[in-house]
């Protein structure tokens, strides 16, 4: 088993240029900070079809009614309310790019917390002796001697799909051909509820794919899937 | 006029999510999930009235529903419907201070 990068093909260039926006890293740190309510929050409002900062306020009354007292938690909800609306006021296609490549960079966030920057990657394909390789990278590997992990990270439940199963679970079988050790995991910035459904509904193997909803993000920084 | 009830507040919300489904549902190779994930989440609310009972909701709470109410009557793209699918019961939980 080895890794290589993907290839750099013009769509590749061009989500590069989205993947190294400052405003995708700002509000990917600050949602890697963030209580499950803030990440809610995120995803409404990047999500959502105005961008009425007091309308959004009061949806929020756990995060911003006058009960919160101020505070760092106040002040992170007020700064990722408005990364995200930046986010939503732009067209609907670059939205969605942005609102993936927060999802990966949060990704990669936690788990360099575990693992340490330098055992980071993104955008890497897998390659095993004998088997043709697939031309989709993987979002996120870790990269580590024996501790190896590959996760493809999604925005919504909806993003959950044979292919992306398949992918994963092609790779963890394929590594363990090779008696080596892929833990491979699905992250989805969306309800477990949700997960859970979409998931019920998919034909390929993937009882060997962890899923890591929005409310078990945290998970990621703690322990391998 | 009779206080206002989480119970009033999840009818409105099931009444809402109702209208958002039948968006939904106009992505035909969806129906299916969209149905599901409509059922699982309306599931997750009727034990959150039952548990309620008649209790009383907080007027910031009721607020709160009613701007997401409003904000998913905004939706008429229903790819973005179904997004909201999953999106919006997890902010009126939220809103009622329930988990999803």
């Amino acid at each position: 088993m080895r890794f290589q990068d993907a290839a750099r093909d013009g769509r590749a260039v061009v989500y590069a240029g989205i993947q190294a926006d400052p405003l995708v890293r700002r509000v990917a740190a600050l949602l890697a900070e963030a209580s499950s309510a803030q990440r809610v929050l995120a995803r409404a409002v990047m999500n959502g079809e105005t961008t009425d900062v007091t309308g959004w306020l009061a949806m929020f009354p756990t995060l911003f009614g006058p009960s919160v007292p101020a505070g760092p938690e106040r002040t992170r909800s007020d700064a990722i309310l408005a990364g995200s609306l930046e986010i939503a006021q732009r067209g609907e296609q670059v939205r969605s790019q942005f609102r993936g490549a927060i999802v990966e960079e949060l990704t990669a966030i936690l788990l360099a917390r575990r693992t340490g920057d330098a055992a980071i990657r993104r955008e890497r394909r897998i390659l095993f002796d004998g088997v043709r390789a697939e031309i989709h990278p993987y979002d996120v590997t870790v990269e580590r001697d024996g501790a190896t992990e590959a996760y493809d990270c999604k925005w919504g439940a909806r993003g959950i799909n044979d292919d992306v199963l398949h992918q994963l679970d092609d790779a963890r079988s394929h590594a363990a051909d090779e008696e080596e050790v892929l833990r491979v995991a699905l992250v989805v910035f969306d309800a477990e509820r949700s997960c859970d459904v979409r998931l019920a509904r998919q034909y390929a193997p993937h009882d060997g794919t962890a899923i890591v909803p929005l409310e078990s993000l945290d998970r990621l920084a703690e322990v391998a899937p | 006029m009779s206080p206002a009830t989480v119970a009033a507040a999840i009818d409105r919300v099931l009444s809402a999510y109702a209208e958002l489904t039948e968006l939904g549902e106009e992505i035909e190779d969806e129906w299916s999930y969209v149905n599901d994930l409509s059922s699982a989440w309306r599931e997750r609310f009727e034990v959150v009235a039952v548990s309620a009972g008649v209790a009383g909701i907080d007027p910031a709470a009721d607020a709160a529903i009613d701007r997401a109410i409003d904000e998913i009557a905004r939706i008429t793209d229903p790819h973005r419907a179904i997004d909201w699918l999953s999106t919006f019961p997890q902010v009126a939980l939220l809103a009622l201070g329930e988990t999803a």
